[in-house]
């Protein structure tokens, strides 16, 4: 589901901007560094979990104003390094601010521990991630499909030049999709945190399985994400199970084939 | 400019006078590594962001011979190249399928399969520490232990991959794919099979990536767990784009400028890919087009200052 919730954001972020987003992982480190951060600060794991990725937000916010606004005509070579920069600058800057060393982090206290679910014991956080992920899947979904701006933005990945003709503001637009992008990627980072521990590398090795994700799915493609997303944890988890060195190196491999049996991607027509 | 060879002689004589012979070795490798990419991405027009994928693949499998089996040099340069070839193959026939973002997400995903793979099997790889106590075996019975020794050899190893690169840029083969890069539409209606071609600088660009991967290799007597990961693709992208992408030459500028700059920066600061990401971002906002770019504009604007 958190592969689902990472996919989804750079789905919408390549779809509409139609750039690469190399700096997709770095985001999500930063969303997991800003939520410890913020707990220990404040000392409140909700208010953190919805401050966190808001800051995320805002920094995908800056950047798109700041510099990949200049970079739509320019092309897909200097849009990859310009965000391969970004990431390199936010990576280099988390190993600065909090150290090249990773922790773990502990969900808090009243999510610690597990539930019997009758067949199998289970812990309740990821239960809890399974949930709060399943919910903004749905509220992605809700907001794309039921609300006046949401089919703005599907319109924006079909035809751009039409959307700008009907007289909306394609640049604002460009903006929101960025930072509610960037806000996905904060969250699943904020959520990944005390299931996996938080190190500087978390965003790159979270970059390949959000471009698989997206490249299985289809750009701009909610549905296909959300499907992708889980058939990748799927077989990563069963891999694991069997293989666990292997376990990483398979979200590739089921690509691989997917790719090698269906070249336009699971529910792609291009 | 009318004749970049000559400067490309003279730069090959002085380099290892001006900066340590290990260094100026390392930028010739790593122009031949950038002639690889420049076929994809400069007259093919499809950026792969997966080129370490060839280079850490021959790397390795050519070390482990040379390490294990004490092949000849010759022999590791053959297995380099067929080994960047055929990795090449693989990842292309996956990619060149799909095309714009697709393409590069794919090649930077493939890349990632190869990069954990060598990552866990630490009993071959070493996983992060490298693949350490790779010998430089004698060649036609001069030592290339001695590093003026090798950097004869590279230099005259990347001056081949030169003339081999003009050559198939300047071949039909060369006309086609730059064909498909101005239109690929056109070039498939003409009755080019597009997959096909690009399949194929997919390979010649591999080959040229293992030839680098194994002579890294090496230079180094280590393959680092980098040499196969997505920053060393990026770095040679960004080389490339500095020198300029659209020339023959750009990217033998663009690996002279980054290894240089690189080696003297990282001596400084450990962390010096803050400072690289922020030339990125740069290079980007203001100075795209690269060196060759900005250089021609120059004396274009020189001469025109001479005509008035």
């Amino acid at each position: 589901m958190l592969y689902a919730l990472m996919g989804l954001g750079l789905s919408l972020i390549t779809g509409i901007l139609n750039i690469p987003n190399f700096a997709h992982g770095a985001l999500f480190a930063v969303g997991a560094y800003l939520l410890v951060t913020t707990v220990n600060a404040i000392g409140n794991f909700w208010l953190a979990l919805v401050l966190a990725p808001i800051g995320v937000a805002l920094l995908g916010l800056a950047i798109e104003y700041a510099g990949i606004r200049r970079l739509y005509a320019a092309g897909h070579d200097y849009q990859l390094l310009f965000t391969f920069g970004l990431a390199l600058i936010i990576s280099e800057g988390i190993i600065i601010i909090w150290g090249p060393v990773g922790f773990s982090y502990l969900p808090p206290p009243f999510l610690r521990g597990g539930v019997d679910l009758g067949f199998t014991f289970y812990p309740k956080y990821r239960l809890f991630v399974m949930v709060v992920a399943g919910l903004l899947v749905l509220a992605t979904w809700l907001f794309l499909e039921k609300t006046r701006y949401g089919a703005i933005m599907r319109a924006g990945i079909e035809n751009k030049e039409m959307v700008s003709l009907l007289g909306i503001d394609i640049h604002r637009l460009f903006t929101v999709a960025f930072a509610l992008g960037a806000y996905l990627a904060g969250i699943a980072g904020a959520l990944t945190a005390p299931i996996r521990g938080i190190n500087p590398n978390m965003g790159v090795d979270m970059l390949g399985v959000a471009f698989v994700v997206v490249a299985l799915g289809g750009l701009g493609n909610l549905l296909g994400a959300i499907a992708a997303g889980l058939l990748i944890g799927v077989a990563q988890a069963i891999v694991a199970a069997y293989w666990t060195e292997a376990s990483t190196a398979a979200i590739f491999a089921v690509m691989a084939a997917v790719l090698l049996v269906r070249p336009q991607g699971l529910f792609g027509i291009r | 400019m009318r004749h970049p060879i000559v400067l490309v002689l003279a730069a090959v004589a002085v380099l290892p006078f001006v900066v340590r012979p290990v260094l100026a070795t390392e930028i010739w490798i790593f122009a031949i590594f950038g002639l690889g990419l420049n076929l994809l991405l400069g007259y093919t027009g499809l950026l792969s962001f997966g080129q370490s994928t060839f280079f850490g693949s021959a790397a390795y499998v050519a070390g482990w011979l040379l390490k294990h089996y004490a092949i000849n040099a010759f022999f590791a340069l053959a297995i380099g190249v067929a080994v960047g070839a055929a990795s090449a193959a693989l990842v292309g026939y996956l990619c060149v399928q799909r095309s714009g973002l697709y393409f590069i997400m794919l090649t930077f995903a493939l890349n990632q399969l190869f990069y954990f793979v060598a990552y866990q099997w630490t009993s071959v790889t070493g996983g992060e520490d490298g693949m350490p106590g790779i010998p430089r075996p004698a060649f036609l019975g001069i030592d290339f232990t001695d590093p003026l020794n090798y950097y004869a050899f590279i230099a005259l190893l990347f001056l081949a991959s030169l003339w081999v690169m003009k050559r198939i840029v300047e071949s039909p083969l060369g006309k086609i794919l730059q064909a498909i890069r101005e239109n690929e539409v056109r070039a498939e209606a003409v009755g080019y099979s597009v997959p096909r071609f690009k399949l194929l600088a997919f390979v010649i660009g591999g080959a040229f990536s293992g030839l680098a991967g194994v002579l890294y290799a090496m230079l180094f007597g280590i393959v680092p767990l980098e040499a196969i990961s997505f920053v060393f693709s990026g770095n040679v992208v960004f080389a490339t784009l500095i020198g300029g992408s659209g020339s023959l030459y750009g990217p033998i500028i663009g690996s002279i400028v980054f290894i240089w700059l690189s080696e003297s920066v990282s001596v400084i600061w450990a962390r010096w890919p803050l400072l690289l990401g922020v030339a990125f971002v740069i290079v980007v906002l203001f100075f795209r087009g690269g060196v060759v770019e900005a250089w021609s504009r120059f004396w274009s604007w020189q001469s025109s200052r001479q005509r008035t």
